[in-house]
Order: structure tokens, then C-alpha cells, then sequence
């Protein structure tokens, strides 16, 4: 049986392992140009953001006292910016910070 | 077969995508008109391009006539072009990259601030920075030229312009006065190519 190099295993459009909270096949952090900046001060937790993110990368944390951002997957799409109801997110070019570097081989 | 220069744009799809492909096509039809052999191509995996992911376009210039069958990837840049400058964290921009290549990035910020985020600087012989979203102001979006269709705008019209300036300047694969036949937006060509910053190493 041919074996395919796991640096060649593609996944089929959504025949992905399942049940799983972050797909490691499926990284898209690499496609940000502008990062959301949350203003702790400002957030009363309304979880727009949270309700919002299309890809879930505002989450509630244990302690449920702030929301957390997953750099990995956030593609800088921005809506939770636009959707933020005490503008407590604001955009920043990604150049602008030394982390969140997501650096891949292939675009995806 | 003789040299074939390999030259990759990397560019966010859908919203830069009709600027990534007027780098790569805009170089291929200045190669042209010196009587160069060109290709120019859409990198097929990454499409179709959804917003903001990376995608490639590729060119190719030779003296001779290109003899790369069923290679549809360019596996050794000397030109690695960014269109979008966020691109140098998310990717190995230079992977494939022969030493003494060339990366040319649309970006207003500083050569060093870019040379920080790339992993393999050994190989480059020129860092250059233009700010080709300052010069030209906006980026067309456009999507009727994708996968090989005819593309309705003009070639150069937006942010590609600059931007091929300054590889014009950079590498001179293509002349200034080829390009200015091919490019829409002269003026626009023209800045890049003076106001382009030329960082050179090793």
C-alpha cells in the first residue's frame, strides 16, 4: 500500500479528524495583515466577539473573566473589531509585533 | 535550455489578487516585448483564492525557449515579490530561493523592520521595500483575469505598478521602457521605480 508523506496529506474539503478543538491541518493565522488588540479596561464582556468570530478564536476563559484570542487560527478578518460594542478592539498591523509568527510551508 | 528566471509574487487572495497577477503578467509582456521567452501562471493549489489567504503567481523570463514541462510551480525564485508585506511572518517566502536572490516587498516600513521576520536572510543579495499602497493609493480588485481569462481592467492599474518599478530597478530582469508600454499607470511605475529602497546585503 502506497503511504502518502504526512508532509503531503491534504485534507479533503471537511473530512477532517473529528472531534477536535483546534485542527492542526487547518492553520490560518498565517493569512492575518491586521491582528484585533483588545483594551482590557474598556471590555465588560458582552462575548459579541465571541458570538461573532467566524472561526471561534475569542473564547471565554476558564476563569471567565476576560476573553482570549487564538493567534493561530485568527485570519484578521476583523469583524470582531466592527462588531465590538464598547470598542474595546482595535486593528494593528501585524508587522507591528515580533510574536505570532505562523510560519508554514504551505499556504494551507 | 538556457537560464529561466523563476519569479514568485506572493499576494492575499481575492482583495490583491488582480494586483499579484498584473506583477507577474506586467513582467512577462515587458519580456515579451525585448524578445524574451515568457511564462506567466496562477499557482493552481490556491485556488480558488478565498479573502486574504496567501496565494502565488508566478513568472518566468528566458533568453531561450522555456522547456519546463508539467512544472507548474516555480521550485527556485531569484525574485520572491510580496504584495502584501504580513506575508514575511505567515510564510518561508524564500523556500527554494538560490543564494543571491532578490525580495522585493510592498510595505512603507523600513528594510531592517522586514529583515527581522525572514528566517534565511543568508540568501539574499537585495532587500527592497516600496510603498506601493502610499504611491498608488488603492488596489484594483478585478476577478475576470483568474485561472488564464482575459483580464476586463487594465494591467497596472493599481498597486502593481510601483511595485514592478521597483523590481525593474532592483533586478533588471525587465527595462523601465518596456514596462511603461505594458503598465497602465506610468506615473505610478515611475515613482516606484525612484522611490524604491534598495537594501542590499552580503
Amino acid at each position: 500500500m502506497y503511504v502518502i508523506p504526512e508532509h503531503k496529506q491534504v485534507p479533503f474539503a471537511g473530512c477532517t479528524p473529528a472531534p477536535v478543538k483546534e485542527q492542526r491541518m487547518m492553520i490560518t493565522g498565517n493569512w492575518r495583515t491586521y491582528r484585533p488588540v483588545i483594551n482590557r479596561e474598556e471590555c465588560n464582556l458582552c462575548m459579541n466577539c465571541v458570538a461573532y468570530c467566524p472561526d471561534a478564536c475569542w473564547q471565554l476563559s476558564e476563569d471567565e473573566q476576560e476573553v482570549v484570542w487564538n493567534s493561530e487560527y485568527c485570519k484578521g478578518c476583523l469583524i470582531c473589531v466592527n462588531e465590538c460594542t464598547h470598542g474595546a478592539l482595535s486593528k494593528a498591523h501585524e508587522l507591528d509585533f515580533e510574536d505570532g509568527v505562523v510560519r508554514l510551508e504551505k499556504p494551507f | 535550455m538556457g537560464k529561466v528566471h523563476e519569479i514568485t509574487v506572493w499576494t492575499s487572495g481575492v482583495v490583491k489578487d488582480k494586483e499579484g497577477r498584473d506583477v507577474a503578467n506586467g513582467l512577462a509582456r515587458a519580456g515579451q516585448i525585448e524578445g524574451k521567452f515568457v511564462q506567466a501562471f496562477d499557482n493552481y493549489v490556491d485556488l480558488p483564492d478565498r479573502v486574504n489567504v496567501p496565494v502565488r503567481k508566478y513568472a518566468r523570463l528566458s533568453d531561450e525557449e522555456i522547456e519546463m514541462r508539467y512544472e507548474y510551480e516555480n521550485h527556485h525564485p531569484e525574485v520572491v515579490v510580496l504584495v502584501t508585506d504580513a506575508i514575511v511572518k505567515g510564510m518561508n517566502v524564500l523556500r527554494g530561493m538560490p543564494k543571491g536572490g532578490v525580495l522585493v516587498v510592498n510595505t512603507p516600513r523600513k528594510p531592517e523592520q522586514i529583515l527581522k521576520f525572514v528566517p534565511n536572510k543568508e540568501l539574499l543579495k537585495a532587500l527592497v521595500c516600496v510603498d506601493a499602497d502610499g504611491i498608488a493609493g488603492k488596489a484594483t480588485v478585478d476577478f475576470s483575469g483568474t485561472e488564464g481569462g482575459v483580464d476586463a481592467t487594465a494591467l497596472g492599474a493599481g498597486v502593481a505598478a510601483p511595485l514592478l518599478g521597483a523590481i525593474a530597478r532592483a533586478t533588471g530582469l525587465v527595462k523601465l521602457q518596456s514596462l511603461e508600454q505594458v503598465v497602465a499607470n506610468k506615473a505610478a511605475l515611475k515613482s516606484g521605480y525612484e522611490q524604491a529602497i534598495v537594501h542590499t546585503l552580503n
